[in-house]
């Protein structure tokens, strides 16, 4: 179709984008391979081809928004369907005699019959209707509907780019060309058909009856279309919509340890330094962070998914993931393309996210679970405050007591060694110290359970209902130490280091089969990480124990209780940590308990705010607390099922009660709704004979 | 600049305090660095900070333990440390002042900074007697310190919240109630770094001690009937106020 000049002009225009197009795709990988090492991805061909195939059926997007995924499908399948249709038209330009249009004989490719290039055509005419269509859904709700979830509040950290509107000049240079170039290729489509209508390609055939047929026309559309193409190719390593191809590939290389293990502080091959005697762990700037966070930047679609789930975001603290990684992108395109790689040298806490910001995570992992491409910006705040940390930055007074506290007492509510046992000393049966006798459950019982006064009387209740099904089992009294899963996410590596040595050796010294532990962050870093310094041990929450010896008939529910109405919050490190979603329900439904689901249940549980040293914090922030919100949550539920019953919010983890009991009073729900253990309702279930904590009062006076 | 830093550890009282013959069963009691020491080191980093120097803290060493507290204080930014191997837990405050005026005049310090008290004895003489020994001037009670060539800037508190701006030149003993910012906290893996391959001086105390305090017993808070908590909503805990007043004949 061309002629001679013209596929020379086509040669050099193509080989001067691909050129620029690689420069892109070499500044990606070299700014990539600046990062620190990250743990092995094994299997890397199998993981990739898990991911595409994740893609492929977009499955990752469909966590959330359910209406724009849909929509966005029209642009996955188009734009794919349109890297075929480029590739075809250049074939076309450059092979005389090929066209997939006419679906004439072609006897120098005989393959190409008529049935394949209908298919081809309907299918390429359908998608640029597609196209056109999510495009413009897409650009209407970032420029005229102005969707709130595109926008970032005041007090977060923005890169000054990104504040003057970057990403909505990237959207709208993206989706211009997406509609220009579908355009021009339908125009080219529609002026080929010199017989009037073909069935096969429905839109240029409309297009045809108004503009009719021309041979100028199909040339003129082709250059059109294609130059477009060329322009577009190196603008996208250079734009947010590296994501088409960094986001596949960032899946298929994403995390593959368990989600409850933490990356290590001080990446392999970091070595100690005469300026930096202890290997520096973490990260201050942006070369410290692994090659994966980096990547991370990349494959961001910048679609804020995490930052609508983050209960920090909520809070209106000054945390956005999505704010993160979009920094992150913006910061390293001003050094690379841009005039400014000294910012490269800014602590990431100037550039990245503010230290309020990354203080305030609770490290929940909503928005690691929710990210559609694999990202983890709560790796990046971990390593961001691992850095403070050593590097001695002012941290809240609360965290700072409670780490002291942990380092002289093993706990953090600067209580004595030898008093965290002493809940056990006052049942009317021994509890049996698993450091001096064989037993079958070492019960790894946490600091909040051990001594806080609102929790202690559930800790008894277990004890009890252990006692009275026959469990073995015994606690270490003060050798337990913390188990550190949140020191360690405050970022005090050291600390946790200590912490584990402590409980090792307690566990060294003490003989058992199993642990069972009633605080689900427990649980979590003794499941996942103790294993990582030599502590492989079975450990289950004590919700799987229960329903154990339920199915054993080693308990028995004697007394139905149905005159409760109940919903039920899922720990995030029990639940979207570890995945134990079945046990708790599993025990509500036993219990003969009325159960609604609140909408944000299982995987996408809403964060109480305690975790990763948030409890800790000396200063309470203004605003709708993330605990008071879902208090709300519990009742706009229970008013959609109205009954007469007494309603109970229930919990399996003791930093639930405490914020939870808190959250009712501090909501004004006191009356209406009721926080429990889920223990209270076993107990109350099976019949468990109690001695009333209050009778003992009545009879002293 | 040369900063000097008294510090003691004395008994955690996070647990209950085990009492043995006549004194604290030292053997079972964890020992920490006494809150007060935690402020004053932390201002004297902070003028070394501002001013250049050198802070070197310094101990006795009453039970064979302190070189826990030393190096947390290498590890919050101090650059020395030395200890007097004193090893006497009955060195009354007189002896202790002395060994530690002893040592530390040969540090040619310019300011020796001393908390203003230490919660295992009450004494608050330490830093008073260190002063008189050095013959320098004594301020106590005081909630910053700022250097300028050879005068210190230094506020001092009193009851009732007042407060006193003072010039004092160097060198001078300070007694250190709050340091100007708080404490800064001390990573455990710097203070672990620290602990492997710092080297701590050592300084035998001059002299015999001579103790002319005795501590002739020692008693635990002796318990006298305990407290009820009432619990319940506020209706029934107004209920049972009302049975228990009743029930005593007062209403
Ligand atoms: C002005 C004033 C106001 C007071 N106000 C109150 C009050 O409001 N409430 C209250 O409860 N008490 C108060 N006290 C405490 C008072 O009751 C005590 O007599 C006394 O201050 C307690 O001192 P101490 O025994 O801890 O002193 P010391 O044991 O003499 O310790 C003081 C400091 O000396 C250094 N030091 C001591 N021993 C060593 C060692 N072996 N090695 C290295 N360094 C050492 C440390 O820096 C230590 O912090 C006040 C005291 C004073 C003087
Ligand atoms: S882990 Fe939770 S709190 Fe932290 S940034 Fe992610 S969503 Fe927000
Ligand atoms: S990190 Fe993931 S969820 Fe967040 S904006 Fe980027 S792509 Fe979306």
């Amino acid at each position: 179709m061309l002629t001679t000049i013209e596929r020379i002009v086509f040669v050099v225009l193509a080989l001067t984008s691909v050129g620029f197009t690689i420069h892109g795709i070499k500044t990606i990988v070299d700014s990539v391979r600046k990062g620190r090492s990250a743990p092995e991805v094994k299997n890397i061909p199998a993981s990739l081809v898990k991911a595409g195939i994740a893609v492929l059926f977009q499955r990752t997007i469909f966590r959330t928004r359910k209406i724009l995924s849909t929509i966005h499908l029209g642009l996955f399948f188009g734009l794919i369907t349109y890297a075929f249709v480029n590739l075809v038209d250049i074939l076309e330009g450059f092979i005389p005699g090929f066209d997939l249009v006419y679906g004439g004989k072609h006897p120098a490719f005989p393959f190409l019959n008529s049935g394949i290039i209908n298919t081809f055509n309907l299918i390429a005419d359908v998608m640029s209707g597609a196209l056109l269509f999510s495009v413009t859904v897409f650009l209407v709700r970032r420029f005229i509907v102005k969707d709130k979830q595109l926008t970032y509040r005041e007090n977060i950290l923005l890169n000054p780019k990104v504040k003057a509107g970057g990403q909505n000049k990237d959207s709208l240079i993206v989706g211009t060309f997406v509609i220009l170039h579908v355009a021009a290729r339908l125009m080219g489509q529609a002026f080929r058909l010199t017989d009037g209508a073909d069935a096969f390609t429905p839109i240029a055939s409309f297009l045809n009856g108004i503009f009719g047929a021309s041979q100028t026309g199909v040339h003129v559309a082709w250059w059109v279309s294609l130059c477009w193409v060329l322009y577009i190719l190196p603008y996208i390593t250079r734009s947010k919509h590296t994501h088409f191809t960094v986001g596949p590939v960032n899946l298929g290389l994403a995390k593959q340890n368990p989600r409850g293990q933490l990356d290590p502080a001080v990446p392999a091959g970091v070595r100690a330094t005469r300026t930096s005697p202890i290997p520096e762990p973490g990260a201050k700037f942006l070369h410290d962070l692994s090659w994966k966070r980096i990547l991370d930047s990349y494959a961001c679609v910048q679609c804020n998914r995490c930052q609508e789930v983050c209960p920090a975001n909520f809070y209106g603290r000054p945390l956005s993931p999505s704010a993160l990684e979009v920094n992150k992108r913006y910061l390293i395109k001003e050094a690379t393309f841009g005039s400014h790689p000294e910012r490269l040298l800014l602590p990431l806490t100037e550039t990245v996210i503010s230290a309020e910001a990354v203080w305030a995570c609770t490290t929940c992992h909503a928005c690691v679970s929710i990210c559609p491409v694999g990202n983890e910006p709560m790796a990046d705040i971990i390593d961001i405050r691992r850095r403070l940390i050593i590097d001695g930055a002012e941290i809240d007074s609360g965290v700072q007591n409670a780490l002291q506290s942990l380092a002289t007492n093993g706990n953090w509510m600067n209580k004595g060694k030898r008093l965290r046992g002493r809940w056990a000393k006052e049942l009317e049966f021994p509890v049996k110290n698993a450091s001096e006798e064989q037993v079958d459950y070492l019960w790894f019982v946490g600091d909040t359970a051990s001594f806080d006064e609102r929790v202690v009387p559930n800790t008894k209740i277990v004890a009890r209902i252990f006692n009275e099904a026959g469990l073995d089992f015994g606690i270490m009294y003060q050798n337990e130490s913390n188990a550190g899963n949140d020191v360690r996410r405050v970022g005090e590596e050291g600390l946790f280091e200590q912490l584990v040595e402590q409980n090792m050796g307690a566990f060294g010294k003490a003989q058992f089969k199993k642990i069972v532990t009633t605080d689900p962050h427990s649980f979590n870093t003794l499941k996942n990480e103790y294993p990582q310094f030599g502590g492989k041990f079975d450990v289950t929450h004590y919700t799987s124990v229960l329903v154990k010896l339920f199915d054993e008939g080693k308990l028995t529910v004697k007394n139905k209780l149905s005159n409760y109405q109940v919903t039920f919050h899922d720990p995030c490190y029990l639940g979207r940590y570890n995945g134990e979603f079945t046990a708790p329900r599993k025990l509500l439904e036993m219990v003969g308990v009325k159960f609604n689901e609140m909408p944000r249940n299982c995987e996408t549980s809403f964060c109480c705010g305690a975790g990763g040293g948030q409890i800790w914090n000396g200063k309470v922030a203004p605003g709708e607390r993330p605990a008071e919100n879902r208090i709300k949550e519990a009742l706009t539920t229970f008013d959609k099922n109205p009954s007469d019953k007494k309603l109970l919010f229930i919990v399996t983890c003791p930093k639930d009660m405490i914020m939870y009991s808190d959250a009712v009073k501090t909501t004004g729900k006191e009356g209406k709704i009721e926080v429990r253990d889920l223990i209270q309702l076993i107990a109350e279930a099976v019949g468990l004979e109690m001695p009333l904590e209050a009778e003992a009062v009545a009879s002293a006076a | 600049m040369n900063i000097v830093v008294a510090i003691k550890h004395i008994p955690s009282i996070a647990d209950d305090l085990p009492v043995k013959g006549n004194n604290v069963d030292f053997d079972s009691v964890d020992f920490v660095l006494n809150e007060f020491d935690e402020q004053s080191i932390e201002q004297a980093v902070l003028v070394k900070e501002a001013t250049g120097g050198t802070v070197t803290v310094v101990g006795v060493d009453m039970i064979g333990e302190l070189d826990g507290v030393l190096h947390l204080a290498l590890a919050k930014g101090a650059d020395k440390a030395v200890k007097i191997t004193g090893d006497d837990p009955a060195a009354d405050s007189h002896q202790q002042a002395k060994w530690l005026a002893e040592a530390i005049k040969g540090m040619s310090p310019n300011i020796v900074f001393a908390g203003v008290q230490a919660s295992n004895d009450l004494d608050g003489q330490i830093g008073p007697m260190i002063a008189a020994h050095l013959d320098m001037p004594y301020i106590g009670g005081v909630s910053s310190v700022e250097v300028a060539g050879d005068t210190a800037t230094v506020n001092k508190e009193f009851a009732g919240g007042f407060g006193a701006k003072y010039a004092v030149s160097l060198p001078m003993v300070v007694g250190v109630q709050a340091s100007t910012k708080p404490p800064r906290y001390a990573p455990i893996s710097k203070v672990r770094q620290v602990a492997q391959t710092a080297t701590i001086e050592k300084v035998a105390p001059s002299g015999e001690s001579s103790a002319r305090l005795t501590m002739k017993k020692m008693a635990p808070p002796v318990v006298t009937g305990h407290a009820e908590m009432f619990t319940g909503s506020s209706k029934e805990v107004a209920a049972k106020i009302v049975d228990l007043l009743k029930s005593k004949g007062l209403a």
